[in-house]
C-alpha cells in the first residue's frame, strides 16, 4: 500500500528518549487531524530491561487507560491496523535517541574545508567524532590503519576532494582505512560514508564495498565552499538506524510495527522545522530547540534548507554532566537567581545525571537544573550559530532574525511555572529582532517530523491547530548604550482603536500587557541608532504581533548578554529578571 | 510504578559475562574455578601494523615487486627475515623489522603485523566458569554479597577489605590514613578533599571504596591509579546502611573491586563483590520491581539520601511540591521511625 496516500487514518508516534518513552496518538476529529493524546512511560532500553518494547507497551497502556481506546492485544502486540469497532491504530511510526552516541573517526583532506563538512555531517546525528585524520596530521599510513584499527569506530565519514579535484591524496588515506577495516573482525567492521569527489565513487566502491558496510552519497563540497550536506544527511540517519538495530533490544519489533517507518528524534525534529519553514515568513528562518535528558537538538531552517546540530552528552539529566564539562560550573552559575554553593550545586548536577529520573525537591535544585538548561541552550546555540546564514540579522555569535522560534523538552513543558520556559528560552537563545517563542507543549515535533513522511497532510493539519503554546513576542533591540538609555519607543495599538506606548530603556526587561492571542499593531521606533530588525540600525517600522502567555516581551538587556565576574552581582541580576516574570504569572 | 533494584546484597547468586571486544584465545574450561588474578582470554588489543612499500624498497613497479616477494599472507618471522627480493646489482632486499605477521601481500606492498604482547582479561572475582564464549570469555557465577556502586574511576582490583572505622559515618580524612592500609581496599563514609585521594596513593592503599564523595573530586579520582568506587552519589554523606553492614560485616575478606564507570545502556554499574561459601542457593537478583507499599526502599536523590525506609503509604494522583514540581509521591517510614513523603522517582527498591 502506498503510505503517502492514506488520509483520515488514526496514527500512533513513539518516541523513545534516553529516559522517557511517549506514545502520541493523532486521529481524524470533525473532519481534521488533531494530536488527541500521549502515554509515557520510563524508556527501558537499558538495565534492567534491555528492551525497548517494554516502555512502548507501557507508555500504550497509558495511553490506552486515557484514550479508552483499546490498543493492546495480549497476543499480537499493537493492534495494526484497526479494527471497524475503532480498536488499534492505522500507522505507527518511531523515532528514538536512547543509547550511546555512535563512535565516529572523520577523514577529509584539509583540517579548515573538508574535516569541517564532515564534522558537520557527524553532528547531525547523535555520534561523538573520536578521531580525525586528514593530510595535515602528519599521519603516515601504517599510523592510520593503528589509529583505526585500536578505535574501532562503528562509522567512518570520507569527505574530500570537490568533484574534479583532488584524487590522489585521498586515494592514499582511502587505502589505510580499507586495510584496516580488513583487518578487524567482520563484526566490527564499521560502517563507511563515503562523500567525497564523485569522481572516486566508483573506485571507493571496488575498494571499499567488500570488505565494510559501504555508503556512498553526493559529494558533500561539490565545489569550493558550498556545503552539500542533506544527501549524506539522509544516509547517515540509515547508518544510525542500521547501528541502533544491532544494539538495541526490541527494536526490529518496534521496526516491523512501524513498517519500517522509523528515525532518529533528531533528524525527525529537523524535518518538522524545515517543514515549518515553507510555511511561516519566508524571509526569516524557523528555529526548533529540543533539550533532552541526554541531549540538545537545534534544527533551523530557512525557506526549506535545514541546519541540524546534535549535541549529544549535553542535558539536562544522564547529560547534565556534560554541560559543566564542555562549560564551567562558573557560565552555569551566572544564571542562578539563588545563592547556593558551589559544591551544591556541582554534586546536584552530578548526581542529577546519575539518577535522571528523580526530581528536585525543592526552589534552589530547581533553579540548578533551568541553570543548566539555559547554558546547554546557550552553548549549542554558541556552536550552530557560525553554521547560520549570516545575510538575515545580527550575526556574529548572534542568532539571525528567527520567526517563530519553538522550544520543545520535558524541563520546559513540565516547569511549574509558565515564565520558566519563556527565561530558558530567552536567555539561553537570545534572540534578536521581533520574534515568536512558542513552546511545543505536548513535545509533538518529532512525532510530526516522523509522520511527515507517511502523512504530510496530518502535520500539516496539526500544526494548524494551535499545538504550540505562544509564550510571547519577542522584540529584542540590538545596539549599545549605558544602562538606562531610552532606546525604544513602542506604541501598541489594539484591534478596538485603544493604544498606549511605552519607552523601554537599555539593560530592561519588559512585559507588556498584551491578552493570549489577542492580535495588536506595534510601531517601533529604535533611538540612538538601536536595530529593532526593520532594515537597519535607528530605521522603525510598523510589524502586527500576537499576544502571547506573556503578552509582548520587550528584551533590551543587551546582546550577547553581558555578566559580571561578581557572581552576586549575577545573582540580583537574575533575581530581578525572575521578579519581573513573576509579576506576570 | 517500576523501580530500578539497587543491588546492596549480603547473599546473592552472581553472574558476569567477561568478554573482549575482540576474537582471542581463551584460557579457561567450563566448571573450571577462578581466582580474580586468573586469565580468562587473551588477544592483541592494540595490534601495531607497519604498511611497507616493498616497490619502493626495491625501486621496481608494483607487478615486479609482487613476483619478488617471498612471504605469504600469514607467514610468521622473525627480526631480520627477508619479505623481498633480492633485485638488482646490489641484490636489495626488504627485510621484517620485527618479529611479527605477514599480513596482507600484493600490488607492491605488504601489510606486516608486528607481534605485541597480548592483552590479558583477568576473572576480576572468584567464581565458577559457567559458559564459553568462544573467541570472546566466559561466563562466571558465584555466590556471595554484592554492593553496587552509582560511579567508578574505571579500573579493577582486588583485595582485603579494610573499613577505615567501625562504621561508615565519617569524612575520610589523611590522619587515617597510616601504613597499616597498605595494600587493602579502604572504605569510608565520605570524602572531600583532594589530599585524602593523594595520600591513599602514596600508602599505598589499593582499592577504595566510599559512601559518597564530592564532585569536585571526580577529575583527581580518575588519575588515581587505585579503583574508586563511590555507592550513593556526590555529597557529603554518611554510606548508606545496608552498605555500611556488609562491608563491616566482612572485614578482612577479599573483595573483587570492579570501578568500572557506569553505563545505564550496557547495564554497567561499578560493584564490589565478596564470594562467599554458602550451602543455600540464592536466586539471582531481579533488576527492576514494582514500588509498593511494604517494599523497602533507598532514596537515591536529595537532602535526605542515601537513607533506607519502607514504603508505607502511597499518595494517589500527581502531587504537587513545595517547589510547584508535580509528581506522584509515596510516604516512606525511615529507619528511625520518622516519616516523610517523597517522589517516587526519587527511590530506588532494596533487597539486602
Amino acid at each position: 500500500m502506498d503510505k503517502t496516500t492514506i488520509a483520515s487514518k488514526s496514527v500512533i508516534a513513539v518516541d523513545i528518549g534516553s529516559t522517557i518513552t511517549r506514545s502520541l496518538f493523532f486521529d481524524v476529529v470533525s473532519g481534521k487531524y488533531r494530536f488527541v493524546a500521549v502515554g509515557s512511560a520510563p524508556t527501558t532500553a537499558g538495565v534492567p530491561h534491555f528492551d525497548v518494547t517494554e516502555g512502548i507497551w507501557r507508555s500504550l497502556e497509558e495511553l490506552q487507560f486515557i484514550t479508552g481506546r483499546k490498543l493492546l492485544s495480549g497476543k499480537d502486540g499493537v493492534i495494526i491496523p484497526s479494527t471497524p469497532d475503532n480498536q488499534g491504530v492505522d500507522i505507527m511510526v518511531a523515532t528514538m535517541s536512547v543509547g550511546k552516541p555512535i563512535s565516529v573517526v572523520t577523514v577529509g583532506l584539509l583540517d579548515t574545508v573538508s574535516l569541517q563538512n564532515a564534522r558537520h555531517l557527524a553532528q547531525t546525528t547523535y555520534a561523538d567524532i573520536i578521531a580525525e585524520i586528514s593530510l595535515n596530521d602528519r599521519r603516515t599510513s601504517s599510523d592510520r590503519i593503528n589509529l583505526l584499527t585500536r578505535k574501532r569506530p562503528e562509522l567512518i565519514i570520507i569527505t574530500g576532494g570537490t568533484n574534479n579535484g583532488a584524487s590522489e591524496s585521498l586515494l592514499s588515506i582511502l587505502e589505510s582505512i580499507g586495510l584496516s577495516s580488513y583487518m578487524l573482525d567482520e563484526s566490527q567492521r564499521p560502517h563507511i560514508l563515503f562523500t567525497g569527489n564523485e569522481q572516486l565513487q566508483d573506485e571507493v566502491k571496488s575498494g571499499l564495498a567488500k570488505i565494510s558496510k559501504l555508503r556512498v552519497a553526493a559529494n558533500i563540497q561539490p565545489v569550493l565552499g558550498k556545503e552539500n550536506i542533506h544527501p549524506a544527511q539522509k544516509e547517515i540517519n540509515e547508518v544510525y538506524k542500521e547501528i541502533r538495530k544491532k544494539q538495541t533490544g526490541g527494536l526490529r519489533e518496534v521496526i516491523s510495527w512501524t513498517e519500517g517507518t522509523f528515525t532518529s528524534t533528531a533528524s525527525a525534529f529537523g524535518r518538522v522545522i524545515r517543514f515549518l519553514s515553507e510555511k511561516y515568513e519566508p524571509e526569516k528562518g524557523v528555529l526548533g530547540v529540543d533539550i533532552g535528558s541526554d541531549a540538545t537538538i537545534m534544527a533551523a531552517a530557512f525557506n526549506g534548507e535545514e541546519t541540524l546540530r546534535v549535541f549529544p552528552g549535553l542535558g539536562v539529566g544522564s547529560g547534565s554532566g556534560g554541560v559543566i564539562e564542555k562549560n564551567s560550573l562558573d557560565l552555569i552559575k551566572r544564571w542562578m537567581p539563588i545563592e547556593l554553593s558551589d559544591q551544591e550545586i556541582q554534586d546536584y548536577i552530578y548526581n542529577k545525571s546519575i539518577y535522571p529520573r528523580s526530581l528536585p525537591l525543592n526552589t534552589e535544585h530547581l533553579e540548578v537544573e533551568l541553570a543548566v538548561a539555559k547554558q546547554a541552550i546557550r552553548y549549542a546555540a554558541e556552536q550552530t550559530i557560525p553554521g547560520l546564514p549570516k545575510q538575515l540579522g545580527a550575526g556574529g555569535t548572534l542568532l539571525p532574525y528567527m520567526e517563530p522560534i519553538i522550544g520543545s523538552g520535558r524541563i520546559l513543558t513540565l516547569a511549574p511555572k509558565r515564565y520558566h520556559p519563556l527565561s530558558v528560552l530567552l536567555d539561553g537563545l537570545q534572540p534578536t529582532g521581533v520574534t515568536t517563542l512558542a513552546l511545543d507543549q505536548n513535545g509533538l515535533l518529532p512525532g510530526l517530523g516522523a509522520v511527515a513522511e507517511a502523512n504530510p497532510l496530518l502535520t500539516v493539519q496539526v500544526i494548524e491547530s494551535s499545538t504550540f503554546l505562544n509564550l510571547g513576542t519577542i522584540i529584542a533591540p540590538l545596539g549599545i548604550a549605558r544602562p538606562g538609555t531610552t532606546i525604544l519607543r513602542i506604541r501598541v495599538n489594539r484591534e478596538d482603536g485603544r493604544s498606549f506606548t511605552r519607552e523601554i530603556k537599555y539593560g530592561s526587561l519588559t512585559i507588556l500587557p498584551v491578552d493570549l492571542g489577542e492580535k495588536v499593531s506595534l510601531h517601533l521606533r529604535p533611538l540612538n541608532r538601536f536595530d529593532v530588525g526593520m532594515g537597519g540600525p535607528g530605521k522603525s517600522g510598523k510589524v502586527n504581533a500576537v499576544g502571547g502567555v506573556f503578552g509582548i516581551v520587550i528584551d533590551a538587556r543587551g546582546r550577547p548578554l553581558q555578566f559580571s565576574l561578581d557572581q552576586e552581582k549575577n545573582r540580583k541580576r537574575n533575581e530581578v529578571w525572575r521578579k519581573t516574570f513573576n509579576k506576570y504569572e | 510504578m517500576i523501580s530500578k533494584v539497587k543491588h546492596i546484597h549480603s547473599l546473592t547468586s552472581i553472574k558476569r559475562e567477561r568478554v573482549l571486544p575482540v576474537a582471542g584465545h581463551v584460557l579457561v574450561r567450563r566448571m573450571q574455578k577462578v581466582s580474580p588474578t586468573d586469565v580468562i582470554v587473551v588477544a592483541p588489543l592494540a595490534p601495531q601494523f607497519i604498511l611497507m612499500n616493498i616497490s619502493q624498497g626495491l625501486n621496481v613497479n608494483a607487478a615486479r615487486a609482487d613476483e619478488l616477494l617471498q612471504r605469504q599472507a600469514g607467514e610468521d618471522l622473525v627480526q631480520g627475515d627477508v619479505i623481498a627480493g633480492p633485485v638488482g646489482m646490489f641484490q636489495r632486499v626488504v627485510r621484517a623489522p620485527q618479529a611479527g605477521v605477514v599480513r596482507i601481500a600484493g600490488e607492491g606492498k605488504v601489510l606486516y603485523e608486528i607481534t605485541s604482547p597480548d592483552f590479558e582479561l583477568q576473572a576480576g572475582m572468584e567464581g565458577t566458569i559457567t559458559n564459553i564464549i568462544p573467541e570472546r570469555g566466559a561466563i562466571i557465577e558465584t555466590k556471595g554479597a554484592l554492593i553496587q556502586g552509582v560511579w567508578g574511576n574505571g579500573k579493577i582490583t582486588y583485595g582485603v577489605v579494610q573499613p577505615i572505622s567501625n562504621d561508615m559515618l565519617q569524612e575520610l580524612v589523611v590522619e587515617q590514613l597510616n601504613i597499616g592500609f597498605r595494600g587493602a581496599i579502604i572504605t569510608a563514609g565520605f570524602c572531600r578533599k583532594p589530599e585524602v585521594l593523594e595520600a591513599a596513593g602514596i600508602v599505598p592503599i589499593k582499592g577504595l571504596i566510599l559512601g559518597s564523595m564530592s564532585s569536585v573530586l571526580i577529575p583527581l579520582a580518575k588519575k588515581m591509579d587505585y579503583p574508586i568506587m563511590v555507592i550513593d552519589g556526590f555529597r557529603e554523606t554518611p554510606m548508606n546502611k545496608a552498605a555500611e553492614a556488609i562491608l563491616i560485616n566482612n572485614k578482612d575478606k577479599n573483595i573483587a573491586l570492579n570501578a568500572q564507570e557506569l553505563d545505564t545502556n550496557q547495564g554497567n554499574y561499578p560493584e564490589g563483590i565478596i564470594s562467599q561459601s554458602s550451602t543455600s542457593e540464592p536466586e539471582l537478583p531481579s533488576e527492576a520491581e514494582t514500588l509498593k507499599v511494604g517494599k523497602k526502599v533507598i532514596i537515591i536523590n536529595g537532602p535526605q539520601a542515601p537513607q533506607i525506609g519502607e514504603i508505607d503509604r502511597i499518595i494517589s494522583g500527581k502531587q504537587v511540591l513545595a517547589n510547584g514540581v508535580e509528581t506522584k509521591l509515596a510516604e516512606i517510614k525511615l529507619a528511625n521511625d520518622k516519616s516523610t513523603v517523597l517522589p517516587m522517582t526519587n527511590l530506588e527498591i532494596l533487597k539486602d
